[in-house]
């Protein structure tokens, strides 16, 4: 037997692979109906993924901490929320300082994250990308917020805001010389340094989202 | 839709998972996809392709979720040297055949069972399976040549 012969031997068997039986079309419609009816009358449940759940609850303890800062503001008397600097008592800036806190330790995760993709040469998928941007549009929400003029949180949230801007628009096919760049900005900035050390343990923020 | 399209989706079901529940089920799950979807399709694509891309989507990813299962079984069957591949004991080419088949990395294997056993030209595979049609065409090439690499014994014994 010659090597067609031996191809049309593999090409003939190949058609015998899991040959399949005659269609059940009626007993799978009724299935299909069955099934479509049950998720009908299901109740709905929303699954948020977990960068959306750290969104939504960084942004309720930001809007929490607005709120907590502005009444604060108004009961004694003084000037508007926006035309504040930083809160003058340990306590108002308590709800800022928590929030910038879970910000930066989340932040930490995804730099830290990245790195270690890059240096395996893996695409950064979708979900990772939602998350810098989730992340970057907090990130700007902290600049504005009272945790802003913090003269020791402003420079490094400017910093990070630059970082997750760029990462941002990475696409899915990211060319390396991108990636390298961001690096060299992640180091030359010591962005990664100045996150872990930014809330040190024990210290109030710390303790708070201990408790939390 | 279910009419014209039933057929050529549970063949695919069934050549990809040899198995008549599973078959059904992945088919079945196609068609409730496409009827909850049907809103989103905006006829850039022939409705067929478009339904092909759901079928191979669910079969793939449902075949993965079956394999999880039985790894631990298998395991453990290669273990009591029940899974030899002893030449011996599988004189049959359609048996070797089978199993070579079943041992193509799914993306190899997707493509010799769209293309070679239910007919669908590159172009439909390349639009179900998201990639380029020269992709498909290299994907053939390499499963046949995997195919053939593990029947040499065959070809060898015949040329001889």
């Amino acid at each position: 037997m010659n090597d067609d012969r031996f191809e049309q031997q593999i090409h003939d068997a190949v058609r015998e692979y899991h040959r399949p039986p005659e269609t059940p079309r009626d007993e799978m419609w009724a299935a299909i109906e069955a099934e479509r009816r049950r998720r009908r009358n299901a109740p709905r449940v929303v699954v948020l993924r977990p960068f959306w759940r750290w969104g939504i609850g960084m942004a309720a303890v930001l809007v929490l901490g607005i709120a907590i800062g502005r009444r604060l503001q108004f009961g004694t008397g003084g000037p508007p929320a926006s035309s504040v600097s930083a809160p003058s008592r340990p306590g108002d800036g308590l709800a800022y300082q928590l929030a910038a806190a879970q910000h930066l330790t989340r932040a930490e995760i995804v730099l830290t994250n990245f790195r270690a993709d890059a240096r395996a040469g893996a695409r950064p998928d979708s979900q990772f990308l939602n998350q810098a941007r989730d992340l970057l549009g907090s990130t700007r929400l902290l600049l504005d917020s009272p945790a802003g003029r913090d003269p020791r949180l402003k420079p490094l949230l400017e910093d990070l805001e630059v970082i997750l801007a760029q990462i941002a628009v990475l696409s899915a096919s990211r060319d390396t010389a991108d990636v390298e760049i961001i690096n060299q900005g992640i180091d030359q900035r010591s962005v990664l340094t100045r996150l872990q050390t930014a809330f040190p343990a024990g210290s109030a923020p710390a303790r708070a989202q201990g408790a939390i | 839709m279910y009419d014209a399209h039933v057929d050529r989706v549970y063949r695919l079901a069934f050549r990809l998972a040899g198995d008549d529940d599973l078959a059904r089920d992945f088919t079945q799950e196609t068609f409730i996809r496409a009827f909850e979807r049907i809103g989103t399709f905006r006829g850039e694509s022939r409705l067929s392709t478009w339904l092909h891309a759901i079928a191979t989507t669910v079969s793939l990813n449902g075949l993965r979720k079956v394999k999880r299962f039985r790894t631990r079984e298998t395991a453990l069957e290669a273990a009591d040297g029940v899974a030899g591949g002893v030449r011996s004991a599988e004189p049959d080419l359609k048996t070797r055949l089978r199993h070579a088949i079943d041992a193509l990395p799914d993306k190899y294997r997707t493509v010799v069972v769209m293309h070679d056993m239910e007919g669908y030209t590159h172009e439909e595979i390349a639009a179900a399976l998201d990639m380029e049609v020269g992709t498909s065409k290299a994907q053939l090439s390499r499963a046949r040549a995997k195919l053939r690499e593990s029947l040499a014994d065959f070809a060898g014994e015949w040329v001889s």
